[in-house]
């Protein structure tokens, strides 16, 4: 399928043309373009719980976020951490694409947020309040608001949209990859308008502790790729795209960050933590088959990258099963900067590679000193790299072995096409 | 590849060619219809290990269903009751179901999965054990995966060998028609050939006591008692299901989803639902044979039966109620629901099935029945 032919038969093509992220490094596009080029570190010791008793405790968390601008019409009592950050990413998505609720609002739309953990977070503080006094005294609007669907259906409220499909999509760590590939098909069906999507999660122990049991956090930073990296470290935040049909974004006359090409989706099923290389390559080509690209034409993969051992080796060998040995384009992953966000994760990562694309540069892999040779990639260490970008693929791959890889293209106008 | 929305004329219709729930009845369907059709309220006391202190007395729960006596011992020693009923209602599907599916085409399966928040009951023990132990990492590295949402999807793709696009959503009550719109997605933009589709919820005192405590200080909107179980409904192209000799229960003609932000709002935002469903199924009311609602009482169901007075007008099909009997499924509901519209798919036209989350999602799903057989 050539993505660029037309005709009556062509494939609705479709575009980002709003961006909203809340992250460590930054909150919006510009703050958040800001951190990717400097290549700002968002690891700092971790503030969501009590760290007494652990070897170490790093994160990357959001600090000093006021959602209150964003939000207007929620209670904020009404919303725990991770909708708090989808719905104002949504919020900021939405005006970043120069779009008031309204006009969201008289479209038929789907709003669909990828998340690991839900509201974890406000479960850790009932486990801590059972403990204290028991669950008679769970207050009434937590109880209410942490099930997962509330970061989709937060944001749903928020804009006081109507004609709506509000769904969350739970698929652990490549969630976010997911929701917007959901979106890419509610759009090229014809199903919807406009698509809300992304991916939002909050720091919380319940997902610390996994981690740290099962090894795999840094004690310190986050270094991917590195023949000395010790691990992950958990984050949070949320990034939300704006995705639209082209010719409605061309009617408008919006601003277009990218093209979203395609997505492959595949499951290893067969560990419920370790990745497997083979349906990573399925994944891959199965994303580029749908993107109607060849290996060869990509020019940067946002890796997976979580910094593990297990991680990185597993997912350079299956790129490098994918573009050859020698082929390889330059691969980075932006976990080194913000942390694992898990379910918000390739959300955020998608936002990156969409304003990659638009800024010309290659953001960095920080906290790089000796690249393994294992997992021997050019990671673009330390700092960012002018580039004219085509076609970026994005990698999320989840416990239970469940794949999502994401391409997304530069949207050439006519005279360059 | 991938293909574009094309005319009805050409496009295979998506097929219901197969399900299986463990339900309040037991396991299997036709426990599940036998109950349905005597209308026995399968909503009694819970037993002492599976209340464990929680509030509620009674709920709807699936008898006999010891984990390692169903799934053997193999790789269930640390797996959740939400998850074990997950595994075992796919594997019950793809027994019954026969041919083309996992054994023959792994690669080639869906497998989309419902739920509320994954097993809470999994992430509050996980967290309460961190917080209990002498150091906070003190905790069992087998029960990690039971903490995260995807489990019970991820660990049915590897008991059964089910390797393509694995998902698990969440939309509150509207679980299993959205769950069921994500899976037709997938078919039409053939991301898989066949897909396992549902939603799955155990009863656990954690889940009983956040239902309770969310009541608390709303008092018109009850939840419980509550139910447990899961099903899961084979969806293929109508054409694919014949070829491996099953029966096309039902075809899946539209869904459709709205919002609503105060309460008052949900019986208008329903209404729009289903009437635009039944523009997009080019259908009439009086087409409509059989109406399984959410059924949830409170001022919800109130809104909900007046929005289906409102679009039926004094159209009067078949009424299947289900929640007094097998109890509130949470984020299973809508797929039981499903699953009570499929027993009573005898009558031809069309089955609505209805949804209205507190939250202030609203939804349907228009299934076509196959005209009554001999």
């Amino acid at each position: 399928m050539d993505a660029t032919n037309g005709g009556p038969e062509a494939v609705p093509r479709v575009v980002i043309t709003g961006i909203g992220v809340v992250t460590s490094i930054g909150i919006g596009v510009r703050a958040f373009t800001f951190g990717l080029r400097e290549g700002r570190s968002g690891a700092r010791p971790i503030t969501a719980f009590d760290t007494t008793g652990f070897a170490h405790g790093n994160a990357c968390e959001v600090v000093d976020f006021d959602p209150a601008p964003w939000i207007r019409h929620t209670p904020l009592d009404d919303l725990g951490r991770a909708s708090t950050f989808s719905v104002a990413a949504a919020r900021m998505a939405a005006q970043d694409a120069g779009l008031v609720d309204e006009q969201i609002r008289q479209r038929r739309s789907l709003v669909s947020v990828g998340t690991t953990d839900g509201e974890s977070r406000d479960l850790d503080g009932l486990v801590a309040l059972d403990l204290e006094k028991g669950p008679e005294a769970f207050p009434p609007a937590v109880a209410r608001r942490y099930p997962a669907d509330r970061l989709s259906s937060g944001i749903v409220r928020e804009l006081r949209l109507e004609d709506v499909e509000a769904i969350t999509i739970a698929t652990a760590c490549a969630a976010g990859n997911y929701a917007i590939g959901y979106g890419l098909d509610a759009l090229r069906s014809g199903a919807v308008d406009i698509a809300l999507c992304g991916g939002a999660d909050a720091v919380c122990l319940k997902t610390f502790v996994g981690f740290y049991r099962l090894g795999t956090i840094a004690p310190d930073v986050c270094r991917p790729f590195d023949l000395n990296r010790q691990g992950l470290l958990t984050g949070e935040g949320a990034a939300i795209l704006v995705l639209e049909r082209l010719e409605s974004a061309l009617a408008r006359g919006a601003n277009i960050y990218a093209e979203v090409l395609g997505y492959g989706l595949a499951c290893d099923a067969l560990h419920p933590v370790a990745p497997d290389q083979s349906s990573i390559v399925r994944t891959i080509e199965a994303a580029h088959l749908d993107a109607g690209v060849s290996p060869d034409q990509v020019d940067l993969i946002s890796a997976h990258g979580t910094g593990t051992r297990a991680n990185d080796v597993t997912e350079v060998a299956a790129i490098r099963d994918v573009f050859g040995e020698d082929a390889m384009p330059p691969t980075i992953s932006i976990k080194s900067l913000i942390g694992h966000s898990m379910g918000a994760a390739s959300a955020i990562a998608a936002a990156a590679c969409a304003i990659a694309i638009t800024e010309g540069f290659i953001p960095p892999t920080i906290n790089h000193e000796q690249t393994d040779p294992e997992c021997a990639v050019d990671c673009v260490p330390n700092h960012a790299r002018a580039a004219d970008l085509r076609i970026v693929q994005n990698n999320a791959l989840a416990f239970g072995g469940n794949n999502a890889v994401l391409i997304l293209g530069k949207h050439l106008g006519p005279q360059q096409a | 590849m991938v293909t574009s929305a094309g005319s009805p004329a050409h496009r295979d219709t998506t097929a219901i060619s197969c399900w299986a729930t463990a339900s309040p009845y037991g396991l299997g369907a036709s426990a599940f219809r036998a109950g349905l059709m005597t209308k026995q309220a399968a909503v009694r006391p819970l037993p002492e290990e599976l209340r464990a202190g929680g509030p509620h007395e009674e709920g709807g729960w699936v008898p006999d269903f010891d984990i390692k006596a169903v799934l053997g011992r193999k790789g269930t020693r640390s797996m959740d009751r939400l998850t074990a009923l997950t595994v075992a209602t796919v594997g019950m599907l793809l027994r019954s179901a026969g041919p083309g599916l996992a054994e023959d085409h792994p690669e080639a399966m869906g497998l989309v999965i419902g739920s509320g928040h994954g097993s809470v009951k999994s992430i509050m023990d996980f967290t309460k054990e961190s917080m209990t132990s002498a150091l906070p990492y003190h905790v069992d590295p087998g029960s990690v995966p039971n903490t995260v949402m995807n489990r019970a999807a991820s660990q049915s793709a590897i008991s059964h060998s089910i390797k393509g696009p694995n998902v698990t959503v969440s939309a509150g009550v509207l679980t299993g028609l959205i769950a069921l719109n994500y899976a037709t997605a997938l078919l039409r933009q053939r991301r898989a050939e066949a897909v396992l589709v549902g939603a799955s919820e155990e009863y656990s005192a954690q889940r009983s006591w956040l239902a309770q405590r969310a009541d608390a200080g709303d008092g018109q909107q009850t939840s419980g008692p509550l139910g447990e179980g899961s099903v899961l409904l084979l969806l293929e192209p109508a054409s694919r299901a014949v070829a491996y000799g099953r029966p096309v229960l039902a075809e899946v003609v539209a869904s459709r989803f709205t919002a609503f932000t105060e309460p008052e709002g949900a019986q208008r935002s329903l209404a729009r639902s289903v009437t635009g469903a039944l523009q997009e199924a080019r259908a009439s009311p009086d087409q409509v044979t059989l109406v399984v609602p959410s059924d949830r009482g409170g001022y919800l169901g109130d809104y909900e039966n007046a929005a289906l007075s409102a679009v039926l007008s004094d159209h009067r099909p078949q009424l299947v109620l289900t929640r007094a009997l097998i109890g509130d499924m949470s984020a299973a509901a809508a797929a039981f629901q499903l699953a009570a519209a499929l027993v009573h798919a005898n009558t031809g036209g069309l089955a609505l099935v209805t949804s209205v989350d507190p939250g202030g999602n609203a939804g349907c799903t228009l299934l076509r029945l196959p005209a009554a057989s001999s």
